[in-house]
């Protein structure tokens, strides 16, 4: 089961995160400073694995990965496999990127809603669902489709931005 | 995309994570975020805010959050939103409570009609986020509430419905295993869902299940060995494919799952063999996820009955990925030949070189996994190297949980494979030393009784030498500053029993010593307790060889200052120490006998020494002694008979000193008084009486005796011995409370002048009742290994045992030992192909500030503030703020640029051309951006080098 998916900045500063056991929010910004530096402190050309039980637990392991600014990092146990979830990781990054053409830090800032949306296509309650990145995409913007004619029949003229993207 | 500016979010939430960005501390974060949520909370309670107002402060509340802050004054409106028509907004409000809440927390209750009613839904869409909420949300209380839609809609016509609804139900059997259990075959019957992807959802509450119970699925060995056969004959829909491979991610489900059924089941098995040769025979090893499918196959491969052909692919295959120069594949191929040398240990040998390279690579999680392959494969004849290695790197690192492991493990492989005496003592000094504080204080007790029994064999001269060398090395260490405490105690007692024993060392050296190890650590009591008692035993043995003893003035200021401890364990120690000192030779060696902690102390439970003593009492007219057991019925009798004239003493003594400690007793009879002033019984002062005594009397003499009991408890931690603690309180219960208490008092006094003897050998006591305990573990632990490993280190030989095994191994130890050439080579490599990290985006930084300058000519004070907070450098918050509200428009979106990645401003800015002044200039950048920066041909950095590459 994967434990948690956590998107952050070379500094730190969480951008997405999502744990799939409640994780009540002191314990998440603990979990996060020591991610943080045990990802700091990995140097590079190294593998992209760390062993994490000190935090979550016997047997529990994460993968990360940087993506030019962010750290992408999947926590998981036992049942899943390294070498997948690095795979999956870069389905996901794969469909941020078809949605939001090119997609750059800011982009995950300020539509985690919308990353959220995404990643809830691929992982449902700490399962894998689905591990096409285009299928994801097809449905995201299904999804946007329907947003947006949902709300055009509201009629918010004052706001221009907010049918999402 | 591009088109639509501001990133669909309003300037105050741009303007809140640009300032969040720029923030220089901690502290001024949490001032921006605290006067966000004053903001948030003002503008939430005001009465009219639009819905999509709402779900900007929604999305703002979950920034909030994310970044640490108590967000919950907003959970309501989350709750709210998720009630809204608009499909937007309903899923920003799932999405927030999802995110917000756990499942049970109060506020689930009222989402959860929602929930059903969305369940029902006509837009799959709307069920989807239901279901997704479902997942989060629901706990065992709610499942019954959502159970029938969810099942329902297994058989819904959209299969990325049916596919989140076996995930729901997945989610319903981990929550409450029981309220699922009836509909396990639902899970068997999607299995052979039309859609692929249903089936592969299901099979991970069937990986659970089965997981559990393995045997109740074993008819499905069938159905998954044909399932991975298609998928592997890519009978699946082209869209499943990933990079070449059919449906990878499946294919390593399906492994997981085989590799349990097929576990110890040979006929299962045997269905398997085909199908893993042919994936193993085709899979691509090139691409990362061809080695994913590969390693789950050698994972499967090592589970089931064993197939030599298949164990010999599976080896092939390791090699390989040891051989690469991916640090995963690395990492994998370690982690594989684990797993594969439970089934044949030769294998190991061909590949010790890589491990060792594995050993020395920077790579704290490669060294780590390589660490655990090694403790698996530990063997008598390569212990000393490995265990050395593992303290080297346990020296290393700073990581508490890991040390504690790899400590333990540590002794744990001394314990089981010591070659000799010698390098044990020198092993358990390491660990103690470096890790004293976080292994186990058995294994300190093991070590004292290691030291004190030998090896088991009687060979007083191999004995005395084990036990000069650790006095030796102990001589050396104990000097040193910062020993952990179990360490010392450990020192101190084989300084104590063993310091003057070779006569290498004189007793006043020795004392020093020990007297400067107390004073070094005068705050652990426990040390300074191991120091004098020590100090006795040393003293002691003078005095029994006859030689004259002077104490050293440090030894005399110690006892002095111990005599005066608040601690009265020290106090006792140091008394006793004083009053040996003064004895004459003869009592001297009765008390302390040399080397005498081996032998068993016979404990007479009989008493029968106090015979005489009982038989004069008796005579003199004492009571005689009458057994617990007859005792509990007299107990009343005698509590009737004194009620009557001592309750009233009793009462008073009860309301001086138990109301505080027990502050329900004294609630029962003011109960019990006040109920009978309720009862309207014709003579209720006559109740009071008789009962009112007979209560309070009870609970005085429970309390009373408790009281008693609670006090000998306290004295005979400290001072006695279990034996005694039973007797004593069993005697006040059966005597009226008078002679209660005078012979308990007197018990305790003279039981505590008994254990004064006892308590002298409370250290070395120790011993022999671990050993008695434990002796067996020991002989498993030190017996058998030690007999046939110590043949080898006396005769210096052992590598040419004749086992061709333990040849091996001892190989591989050579190898080890000059390993330090071969390290070389894997550092110096050039670094493989993975993403560079911060190199690129920081040569980058320099040129993409030139865009930037341009776009902001106009804007010095900015262009200062942001060039300045890139930079690191402090600058007050004020007139960067000033200037984002001096110029709305530009200085609020192009300010943003200070903080993020070089190439994610240029888009940024490139996404929104139409709101700055110069459109045309915009569009030429956005081009040149795209070029320079974010297309995978650019020397900047880029998110997607590899994924377009």
């Amino acid at each position: 089961m994967i434990r948690g998916v956590i998107v952050m900045n070379d500094r730190g500063k969480p951008r997405l995160v999502k744990f799939y056991e409640f994780q009540p929010a002191e314990k998440q910004q603990e979990l996060i400073r020591s991610i943080y530096r045990v990802l700091c402190s990995r140097a590079e050309n190294v593998s992209n694995f760390v062993k994490v039980d000190s935090l979550f637990g016997q047997d529990v392991r994460l993968v990360y990965k940087t993506f030019a600014t962010l750290y992408f990092v999947f926590i998981f146990d036992s049942s899943e496999n390294e070498l997948a979830m690095l795979d999956l990781m870069q389905v996901f990054v794969e469909a941020l990127d078809k949605v939001f053409s090119n997609v750059c830090e800011l982009d995950v800032v300020f539509n985690f809603n919308k990353v959220h949306t995404i990643l809830d296509e691929f992982i449902l309650g700490g399962q894998v669902l689905e591990t096409n990145s285009s299928e994801v995409v097809k449905t995201v913007e299904e999804i946007s489709k329907m947003e947006r004619a949902a709300n055009s029949i509201k009629v918010v003229p004052s706001i221009p931005g907010w049918q999402g993207r | 995309m591009s088109s639509q500016g501001g990133f669909g979010q309003s300037k105050e939430f741009l303007d809140l994570i640009k300032s969040i960005g720029e923030a220089r501390s901690k502290a001024e974060e949490d001032r921006i975020v605290l006067r966000e949520i004053d903001t948030l909370k003002a503008r939430l309670s005001s009465p009219n805010i639009t819905k999509f107002k709402l779900k900007e402060y929604l999305m703002r509340l979950i920034y909030v959050e994310m970044l640490g802050h108590d967000a919950s004054f907003g959970y309501i409106h989350a709750v709210k939103m998720t009630h809204d028509e608009s499909l937007l907004l309903k899923r920003t409000g799932y999405l927030a409570v999802t995110l917000f809440l756990n499942e049970d927390h109060d506020l689930i209750i009222l989402i959860v009609n929602t929930i059903q009613k969305d369940l029902r839904s006509d837009n799959y869409l709307v069920v989807c986020a239901a279901l997704n909420a479902v997942c989060r949300l629901i706990n065992e209380e709610t499942i019954p509430a959502v159970l029938p839609q969810v099942v329902e809609l297994l058989g819904h016509q959209k299969e990325a419905v049916r596919k989140k609804a076996v995930m729901a139900l997945h989610r319903f059997y981990q929550r409450a295993p029981g309220s699922v259990s009836h509909l396990i075959s639902n899970f068997r019957k999607r299995l052979c869902d039309n859609d692929p992807g249903v089936m592969a959802a299901t099979l991970c509450p069937l990986f659970d299940l089965i997981t559990i119970d393995v045997n109740s699925f074993k008819d499905l060995v069938v159905s998954f060995v044909n399932i991975l056969k298609q998928v592997a004959e890519r009978r699946l829909p082209k869209s499943y494919d990933y990079h070449q491979m059919p449906a990878p991610f499946i294919q390593i489900k399906l492994l997981k799952i085989l590799s349990l059924l097929g576990n110890g089941d040979k006929k299962s098995s045997e269905q398997m063999y085909t199908i893993l040769g042919d994936i193993m025979r085709k899979c691509d090893s090139a691409s990362n996820i061809g080695n994913a499918v590969l390693y789950e196959c050698i994972c499967c491969v090592c589970s089931i009955h064993p197939n030599p052909k298949l164990l010999e692919s599976a080896a092939d295959t390791i090699s390989k990925f040891l051989k690469g120069d991916s640090h995963n594949l690395k990492y994998l191929g370690i982690d594989a030949l684990g797993l594969l040398i439970r089934i044949s240990p030769e294998i190991a040998e061909q590949h010790q070189l890589a491990v060792i390279d594995c050993l020395e690579d920077p790579d704290d999680t490669l060294k780590r996994k390589t660490f655990d392959l090694l403790y698996k494969m530990t063997k008598s004849s390569n212990v000393e190297v490995i265990v050395d290695r593992m303290i080297d790197y346990m020296i290393s690192i700073n990581d508490h949980h890991y040390k504690t492991e790899i400590a333990s493990r540590c002794v744990e492989l001394a314990e089981q494979f010591a070659p000799s005496n010698q390098w044990f003592i020198q092993t358990m000094n390491k660990v103690f030393e470096h890790a004293g504080d976080l292994v186990n204080t058995k294994v300190a007790h093991n070590l004292m009784r290691l030291i004190a029994e030998g090896f088991g064999e009687d060979d007083n001269t191999a004995d005395s030498q084990l036990r000069s060398s650790a006095v030796e090395s102990y001589l050396r260490i104990i000097g040193e500053p910062k020993l952990p405490s179990t360490f010392l105690q450990v020192i101190c007692w084989v300084l104590g029993e063993y310091g003057t024993a070779d006569g290498k060392y004189s007793a006043s050296y020795i004392t020093g010593k020990l007297c400067d190890a107390a004073e070094a650590h005068s705050t652990d009591d426990t040390v300074k307790a191991y120091a004098v008692t020590a100090l006795m035993k040393i003293y002691s043995f003078e005095i029994a060889a006859g030689r004259k003893v002077d104490m050293l003035p440090e030894c005399q200021s110690l006892v002095e200052e111990l005599l005066a401890s608040h601690s009265t364990d020290l106090q006792q120690r140091a008394y006793e120490l004083q009053a040996i000192i003064c004895l004459d030779a003869h009592a001297v060696e009765n008390i302390m006998p040399m080397d005498a902690n081996c032998e068993d102390i016979e404990i007479d439970k009989n008493l029968s020494f106090l015979d005489a003593y009982v038989q004069e009492s008796l005579e003199k007219g004492a009571q005689p002694y009458i057994p617990e057991d007859e005792r509990s019925g007299l107990s009343n009798i005698s509590n009737f008979r004194s009620q009557d004239h001592e309750s009233s003493i009793h009462a008073l003594r009860f309301e001086a000193y138990e109301l505080p400690k027990f502050p329900v007793p004294p609630k029962a009879p003011s109960i019990l008084s006040s109920s009978v002033e309720l009862v309207p019984v014709p003579e209720p002062s006559y109740v009071a009486d008789v009962h009112q005594p007979a209560t309070s009397a009870l609970t005085v003499s429970n309390s009373g005796s408790s009281e008693l009991k609670l006090r000998l408890d306290g004295v005979q931690k400290k001072w006695g011995r279990p034996a005694f603690s039973s007797t004593t309180p069993s005697t006040s219960s059966g005597d009226t409370f008078e002679s209660n208490n005078g012979t308990t008092r007197h018990e305790s006094i003279s039981s505590t002048k008994s254990k004064v003897h006892d308590v002298s050998y409370d250290s070395r006591k120790l011993q022999p009742e671990i050993s008695t305990e434990k002796q067996k573990l020991a002989a498993s632990l030190f017996g058998g290994a030690s007999k046939s490993d110590r043949k080898q280190s006396y005769t210096g030989q052992k590598v040419s045992k004749t086992n061709s095994h333990g040849a091996d191994k001892s190989n591989l130890a050579k190898v080890a030992s000059s390993s330090d050439n071969a390290a070389v080579i894997p550092t110096s490599q050039p670094p493989p192909d993975l993403l560079d990290l911060g190199e690129p985006s920081v040569t980058s930084s320099a040129p993409s500030v030139d865009p930037f300058k341009q776009l902001e000519g106009l804007l010095d004070p900015t262009q200062d503030t942001t060039k300045l907070s890139s930079g690191g450098v402090g600058v007050p918050n004020a007139p960067d703020i000033m200037s984002l509200y001096a110029d709305m428009s530009l200085s609020g979106q192009s300010t943003t640029v200070a903080n993020p990645p070089p190439n994610a401003i240029k888009t940024h800015l490139a996404k929104q051309p139409s709101k700055g002044p110069n459109v045309q200039e915009f569009l030429e950048k956005d081009a040149l951006v795209r070029q320079v920066g974010v297309t995978p041909s650019g020397q900047n950095p880029n998110l997607f080098k590899d994924l377009l590459g």
